[in-house]
């Protein structure tokens, strides 16, 4: 356990040294959630009073600012495990195979080093929402809102790592990811109040995990609850969502690295 | 004792067997070079013996640990420089031996003290906090073999250690391979295409292509066996199947290859040899266009093991498509 630990530390500070060499990439990365938190949040300003129907008392951007940071999470975290996929086409990967670290230490932590970095993403993006006017009415809520995005990341990049791990090539990646990560924040309350969606696009925002992590980080936002869903809830599935995931992760990538590439 | 036990190894690709039924002793203290064209098996033994494939059967022992059962404790045994090279680009130097120290479990109070020492025998001290960008080629294959050495493993698999890298270059990681081979009493087991390379470096070479080993000798017995010199021939008319049969019973000639209109002949006594080929020649109508008499080198050596000169120099090119290749058979 000791030595699991340590080798995911290992792997964990290998990636965030990459990540702090790559620095032109963070402020290419904001450039979309920004384009969203602006222009969607003004092009549906005229929603307020809808918003406001549910129980929200804010603009339309205050509202889905929570939405947006989500949004950040998921992108950064989904693409962040691509690397794996050049870490076995240039040989870090056989490398960390035949050292003696742990099989699932390595997709741990590249985990854990995709959740961190996609907690900064968001954090800059809480940022720009400030700079445009989003107020927060209690500012202490940041530091737990970072860690909600930290464990929820953890399951996204699981997501990534499982495809990475399973995919043989770019192209496998990038299909499967972008098919995957669209879907799951359109299928969520991210930029529209749960209560006003149809019965049937409700019914399966309800399965996604991203719609318990955007509900309880826009209740620690807003101080607003929606549709009866408990922050208790919320944390539970998202606990739930990240050990399936460190599991699943951990296994598979396991099963994966063993065959050849 | 045999830091390296290999039994009847075998590793299939659906229908082809790329390792056929491989056994091999290395003593331990050793430079073995495994020698082969592409595609021969070289990789896919190292692959098996660092853990990183399965066999389909046989067995193979690396530091007295079965590679198959007892992964782990092989791992920590060995130390694995591929072909390309693995260092992380935008870290430093250093920065990547720390990466390395730690993988390999070194304890954080010798890491320093290792990584500066190994630095030191690399002579990498001055440039160790530049990113790795910055270095040419032949710095980062240096980076990579200290990054195999530096937990002091008992074997170091060196897997085609100077290929792409200018003659230089070349001689210049032959050194240090020396170097560290005498300063760390390690066994060495190396891949290489390179005859002149092998014949460097290892105390024996063994001949691999199509999975099998074809002979395992060190590099001077190898050249002797040959025969002390070469004699290229070419010639054109006559009936070629007498002229050999003629020649094969010159007393000299050890060995004859042919292709087409070409002989290798494999010989002592080389100036002696001539006049009588002429000889012959001339009783057969046989008109010799060309003819040189060389000392073998282990090329001679190699092709006639092989049968052929080595395929492809461009290596990257063929391990993809043996990599689709395998693909496409396990699918």
């Amino acid at each position: 356990m000791n030595s699991l630990m340590y080798d995911t530390y290992t792997i964990f500070w290998r990636e965030l040294k990459r990540y702090k060499k790559s620095r032109s990439g963070v402020l290419i990365r904001l450039i979309q959630p920004a384009i969203w938190i602006v222009v969607i949040g003004n092009t549906f300003s005229g929603t307020q009073p809808l918003i406001q129907s549910v129980g929200f008392d804010g603009s339309y951007i205050e509202f889905m600012a929570p939405g947006v940071i989500i949004l950040t999470a998921i992108f950064t975290s989904i693409f962040g495990g691509v690397n794996t996929l050049w870490d076995r086409r240039y040989g870090f990967m056989n490398k960390a195979l035949t050292s003696p670290i742990s099989r699932s230490s390595i997709a741990l932590g590249k985990m854990s080093a995709i959740s961190l970095i996609s907690a900064l993403q968001s954090s800059l993006i809480i940022g720009i929402a400030l700079a445009i006017g989003v107020t927060f009415p209690n500012p202490f809520m940041i530091a737990p809102i970072m860690l909600i995005v930290i464990l929820f990341s953890m399951g996204f990049s699981g997501i990534s790592v499982v495809v990475a791990a399973t995919a043989k090539s770019q192209e496998t990646f990038w299909g499967v990811i972008n098919f995957l990560g669209m879907p799951l924040f359109m299928l969520s309350p991210a930029l529209f109040p749960l209560e006003l969606l149809p019965n049937w696009l409700a019914t399966i925002a309800k399965l996604n995990p991203v719609t318990y992590t955007v509900l309880l980080v826009r209740e620690m936002m807003t101080g607003v609850s929606e549709g009866g869903i408990s922050a208790i809830l919320c944390i539970g599935v998202i606990i739930v969502f990240v050990l399936v995931m460190i599991g699943l992760a951990s296994y598979v990538f396991t099963r994966e690295v063993n065959k050849p590439f | 004792m045999h830091s390296i036990e290999i039994r009847s190894l075998i590793k299939s690709f659906g229908a082809v067997n790329a390792v056929n039924d491989i056994s091999l002793d290395i003593d331990s203290g050793e430079i073995f070079g495994f020698l082969g064209p592409n595609g021969a098996g070289k990789s896919t033994t190292i692959m098996i013996l660092t853990t990183l494939l399965k066999s389909t059967s046989g067995s193979a022992l690396v530091s007295g640990f079965n590679v198959s059962t007892q992964a782990k404790q092989v791992r920590q045994s060995i130390g694995y420089v591929q072909q390309e090279s693995t260092v992380d680009e935008y870290l430093t130097g250093r920065e990547n031996l720390i990466l390395q120290a730690r993988l390999n479990h070194i304890p954080k109070s010798e890491m320093n003290a290792r990584i500066d020492e190994i630095l030191e025998l690399i002579e990498l001290t001055d440039k160790q906090h530049d990113s790795v960008v910055t270095y040419s080629g032949g710095m980062r294959k240096r980076l990579d073999i200290a990054g195999g050495l530096l937990h002091h493993p008992k074997i170091l698999f060196l897997d085609e250690p100077t290929v792409g890298l200018d003659i230089q270059t070349r001689r210049k990681i032959w050194e240090y391979i020396k170097k560290i081979h005498v300063e760390f009493d390690m066994t060495i087991f190396l891949t290489t295409h390179y005859m002149e390379e092998a014949d460097q470096l290892c105390d024996r070479i063994g001949i691999i292509d199509h999975g099998k080993i074809q002979v395992i000798d060190t590099p001077e017995n190898m050249k002797s066996a040959m025969g002390n010199e070469v004699i290229s021939l070419k010639f054109e008319n006559g009936n070629s199947d007498e002229f050999l049969s003629l020649l094969h019973k010159i007393n000299f000639i050890k060995k004859i290859n042919v292709e087409n209109n070409k002989l290798t002949i494999f010989t002592s006594n080389g100036t002696e040899v001539i006049p009588k080929i002429f000889q012959i020649s001339s009783e057969l109508e046989i008109k010799i266009i060309s003819i040189s008499l060389t000392r073998p080198t282990l090329d001679d050596v190699f092709i006639s093991y092989t049968g052929h000169e080595i395929r492809d120099e461009d290596t990257k090119f063929n391990k993809k498509r043996e990599h689709a290749k395998m693909k496409r058979l396990r699918a």
